[in-house]
């Protein structure tokens, strides 16, 4: 469904901490062309999205005529103003999660490089979904990305979400008893859509509910979020 | 007249069309629960019934699709409720419509993945199957449908098969490409599911009609089962989520299908009555063609099938036999060990994986299910399931997410009667070994009349010719000399007069003989030449792999020779061995390597260093500082993990040479025992290998429990005396519960344990808060911890 033929490299590092591109050895270099490599072999991006009009009852959204709850003050600081919602998720696919696998035995250092392109990618495919979606919606505004537990956006709707969808049949995406989304590459969101502008919503550190705990902010850096 | 009946006669035999589809337009909500209204609305489950069948179905799926406890869950009925309802719905508009028709249990996918990807044991999925099944007493067939995953399919049919006695009809869920989300191959499944007994098998979903042509072809070629196709209506819109094909289309379309033989036809998504009418319209005016296919042998995982047409490599290093340090990793249980001699051997150019753990001292069946498992979690080569006891065997082609070979069957009495029922029951091929309770016949006649025994037998038994390989036994030769050729003679003669394939470890025969390998490489030729298909070697060995290749090239198996030139001519080194010329043998030298990733160098130098240098001096004075100041660098931001990793990787290679050392001189290198574990729930357990190399590295043993790990396996494995420290990690902060629990049995069970905690989700305040003694900001840290407490 969405062709990709190379992966985002700066993205992929960022996920590895590396900062400085120039520092990295040859032999890890060559790491790093050998995985891209392997992996673009190995995926097939897939995602799924559907359109529901949206209702507020008391300032709290309500999708219609769907069961999925949007429960949580973020998410309905983030629908603010929004006539509809995107229901998405994306995924890698599981070819990912066996490539990672395997190099875990191979060696350990070519599965973390695996491991960060593979969300790169994921990230990837996720955008380039947003850009469809956002063509076949021209004329409207829509939110950033929101998913379930950003904020007090909670988790385990993962299920219920990906049941709208249908994606454990349309496109192999499931959920584990425990919330983790498997494929493991894989994304679930909420997009607000509106007929007219929408005020930007705050994003970064500040309102990021990962901000104490975060790697990327520890060492100065940003997630992109 | 029973449904069995209808798979036997000379007729076309008609599904349903959509079930969903109709429930949207009667005003199903998004994400509702279809089956409560077998419940709620049971008149209009029973009504579209009745409309498929008056538009000429002669099976109607009941609503039980997603009837499972997954699914389910909070619902406020129970699998058993809804599963019920549903049939009744179905028998009823059955019973009013005055046709024969019958009903079907409608079983399709947990919603959830089954491991490796996923979570779901395959014995929780059996589980779950087997609660719809024993529900669903009422039903006429059992319906397996729109999976992706064989190893669920096989989960369902296994539980379907033994848990009743009614047909099973199986179809799965493709893409363009050939293949399910999960990769699972038209041949894969044809060759596993028509062996573990299904009645039909087919596909469903996916796609329209038109585009599964070429997927219904292949299946077609892989089986002698009746095919199913049960298609969309075409592809659906993206927004609309309409779907473009007609009834006439449609119908236009599958007569195609009976073009190819094709017995039963239905609609999915977006089908209605009007697409059913149309099909039994279409197809009425034609006949139906019996299929006449001629399966090759083959076996599979479930998505690379090896079909025996031409010489393939059963790589025999999965297996303890005079290996000490395969021995230490099964008492160990370090199953990593095990999937790298895999994973080396698939490179190697393997494309059949012999497996034997068997050791006096340990639990064989639990260890052959564990690695079975791993094994198909990282290679996707077909297995050779290789033990002496029933039991193992049985267990190992339960888990085996494909079609195996057994190895072995032998002619004496109670080897038939034990062995063959199990490869039969699970589908798989065997190999039969030429000798019984007199031991090997010296002559090549004795082994031909054992080999003839042991294919009568298996035949009796319903096990196809085309799954049963012969070994003909190979002797050493330096003992017997006159052996070889016997060997050699019976073998021609099971593949020429019992049309058998064949197969035979050849090692053996150099045994006690200098330059083995010469004789091994040259009695392999000679094997070849004479007919064998599967040789059992050591596919590391470059001359005898080499040997197959060019056998294959010269025999015009490969044709234009270019697996050969493949294997050969493009052996660029890999860019990662970059050549290193002129070894610095030096302290210095050591650094250089650890700090820029040369394994090779690496190992070369400590190699050296040993003829001069104490190994412990070199593990405290060289190697442990080198990695300190990597260590340091990746603190610091200089270098990224990779590069850690790397440099950790040098070390351990470093470190083997040191054992390898040590070990000849009866010492130990370990500086103590971590126990490591991705806590319950916690399927990505990338952190925590990370971290086992490191540890590794670093000379300390590491207890790997692997992941997903219950609380009782971490407090096992602390109990022992000399562990000190466990490590635990969890990735999602959905499973900082499981690791809470955890820590808490082990408080519980050992108080003096050291436990240390990380994983992205992690604070050190909620580490501190759960009771952990550590918390390890990264892999670096744990190390820490370990020296602060083995020092």
């Amino acid at each position: 469904m969405i062709n990709i033929t190379s992966i985002d490299r700066e993205e992929a590092l960022r996920w590895l901490s590396c900062t400085d591109e120039s520092s990295i050895s040859e032999t890890a270099a060559a790491y790093l062309d050998e995985c891209e490599k392997r992996l673009l072999a190995e995926i097939s991006p897939k995602y799924l999205y559907k359109y529901f009009p949206l209702d507020f009852d008391k300032g709290r959204p309500v999708i219609k005529d769907c069961v999925l709850p949007l429960e949580g003050n973020d998410i309905a600081a983030h629908l603010q103003g929004c006539t509809g919602v995107i229901l998405m998720c994306g995924t890698v696919g599981s070819g990912a999660d066996r490539l990672i696998r395997l190099m875990q035995v191979e060696d350990m250092a070519k599965a973390v490089i695996t491991d960060a392109f593979a969300g790169a990618v994921c990230e990837q495919v996720m955008n380039t979904a947003e850009q469809m979606i956002a063509e076949e919606l021209s004329g409207k505004y829509i939110t950033w990305r929101y998913s379930p537990g950003y904020g007090d956006f909670p988790l385990d709707i993962q299920k219920q979400l990906l049941n709208v969808l249908d994606a454990p049949k349309k496109i192999g995406l499931c959920v584990s008893d425990s919330g983790m989304l498997t494929p493991v590459k894989s994304v679930t969101a909420v997009i607000g859509v509106s007929d007219s502008p929408l005020p930007q919503r705050l994003r970064g550190c500040a309102v990021c509910n990962m901000r104490e705990r975060c790697r990327f902010r520890k060492r100065g850096l940003h997630c992109g979020f | 007249m029973d449904f069995k009946k209808l798979l036997t006669d000379n007729k076309f035999v008609f599904l349903d069309g959509a079930m969903g589809t109709m429930l949207q337009k009667s005003g199903l909500k998004t994400g509702e629960i279809p089956e409560l209204l077998n419940i709620t609305h049971p008149e209009v489950i029973e009504n579209i019934h009745s409309m498929y069948i008056e538009s000429g179905s002669d099976i109607v799926y009941a609503n039980t699709f997603g009837a499972n406890r997954f699914k389910l869950e909070g619902c406020g009925h129970s699998v058993s409720e809804l599963i019920r309802a549903g049939i009744s719905c179905a028998k009823r508009a059955c019973e009013k419509s005055g046709r024969e028709a019958y009903t079907a249990l409608d079983i399709g996918p947990i919603g959830q993945l089954l491991e490796p990807t996923g979570s779901l044991s395959f014995e929780e999925a059996y589980d779950i199957f087997k609660e719809e099944i024993l529900a669903a007493e009422e039903a006429d067939l059992i319906v397996i449908e729109t999976m992706t995953d064989l190893y669920e399919v096989k989960a369902a049919l296994l539980a379907a098969k033994e848990n009743s006695d009614k047909p099973v009809i199986c179809t799965m869920t493709f893409e363009e490409n050939g293949r399910t989300f999960t990769g699972c191959s038209c041949s894969a499944m044809a060759l596993t599911l028509e062996g573990l007994g299904a009645d039909a098998i087919g596909v469903n979903c996916s796609l329209g009609p038109r585009e599964l042509m070429p997927v219904v072809q292949e299946i077609c070629r892989w089986t002698t089962l009746p095919v199913a196709v049960k298609p969309n209506a075409g592809l659906p819109d993206p927004v609309t989520n309409l779907y473009d094909v007609s009834p006439e289309e449609f119908a236009e379309a599958a007569a195609g299908f009976s073009e190819m033989g094709v017995k039963i036809f239905g609609g999915c998504c977006g089908t209605s009555p009007e697409y059913i009418k149309a099909l039994t319209t279409v197809l009425g005016e034609k006949e139906f063609i019996e299929r006449d296919v001629n399966i090759p042998s083959a076996v599979c995982s479930y998505s690379n099938t090896s079909v025996i047409d031409q010489p393939r490599i059963i790589g025999e290093r999965i297996n303890p036999t005079g290996k000490k340090r395969f021995k230490e990793a099964l008492k160990n249980g370090d199953i990593n060990y095990i999937l790298g001699q895999a994973i080396e051997q698939a490179q190697a150019g393997a494309d059949i994986l012999d497996v034997n753990v068997g050791l006096p001292d340990i639990d064989e069946k639990a260890m052959m299910v564990r690695t079975v498992k791993a094994l198909q979690g990282v290679t996707d080569l077909p297995l050779q399931i290789d033990s002496t006891i029933p039991e193992v065997i049985e267990a190992a082609l339960r888990v085996y997410n494909g079609k195996a070979i057994v190895n072995s069957v032998n002619g004496e009495e109670k080897s038939l009667e034990t062995i063959l029922p199990i490869v039969k029951k699970y589908g798989a091929a065997v190999v039969g070994l030429a000798l019984d309770e007199n031991g090997i016949p010296k002559s090549a006649e004795g082994r031909f009349a054992i080999a003839e025994k042991i294919m009568n037998r298996a035949i009796e038994m319903g096990i196809p010719k085309r799954d049963i390989f012969i070994d003909c036994l190979t002797l050493t030769a330096s003992a017997e000399q006159e052996g070889a050729m016997e060997t050699v003679n019976a073998l021609e003669r099971v593949k020429r007069e019992l049309g058998l394939k064949t197969v035979l470890g050849v090692s053996n025969i150099s045994f006690g003989l200098p330059n083995r390998e010469l004789v091994n490489s040259n009695f392999l030729q000679i094997c070849l030449s004479r007919g064998l298909d599967l040789p059992i070697i050591n596919p590391n060995v470059p001359s005898m792999t080499g040997a197959v290749r060019a056998y294959k090239l010269l025999a015009n198996i490969d044709k234009n020779a270019s697996e050969f030139i493949a294997a050969y001519n493009n052996a660029a080194p890999s860019p990662v061995q970059a050549a290193q010329t002129g070894l610095n043998v030096s302290p210095e030298g050591l650094l250089y390597a650890v700090r820029n990733g040369l394994k090779q160098d690496g190992a070369d130098i400590t190699e050296k260093l040993l003829e001069t240098t104490d190994p412990m001096t070199i593990v405290d004075e060289m190697l442990i500082p080198a990695l300190d100041s990597t260590g340091a660098d990746f603190e610091s931001g200089k270098i990224f993990l990779p590069q850690l990793i790397l440099s950790a990787g040098v070390a351990q290679a470093a470190f083997e040479v040191i054992k390898a050392r040590i070990s000849k001189d009866g010492d130990s290198v370990s500086k103590g025992k971590v126990v490591l574990a991705t806590v319950k729930g916690d399927i990505h357990d990338i952190g925590k290998n990370i971290v086992k190399v490191l540890l590794e590295n670093y000379g300390y043993e590491v207890i790997d429990l692997g992941r997903d790990v219950e609380y009782q396996a971490v407090a096992d494995a602390a109990m022992p005396d000399d562990v000190k420290l466990v490590g635990l990690s969890a990735l999602m902060t959905t499973t900082l519960k499981s690791m809470e629990e955890t820590i808490a049995l082990l408080r519980k069970v050992k108080p003096s344990v050291k436990i240390v905690v990380g994983g992205a989700v992690l604070t050190p305040e909620y580490a501190e808060k759960i009771g952990a003694d550590f918390y390890a900001r990264d892999a670096k840290a744990t190390v820490d911890a370990a020296k602060q407490i083995y020092g």
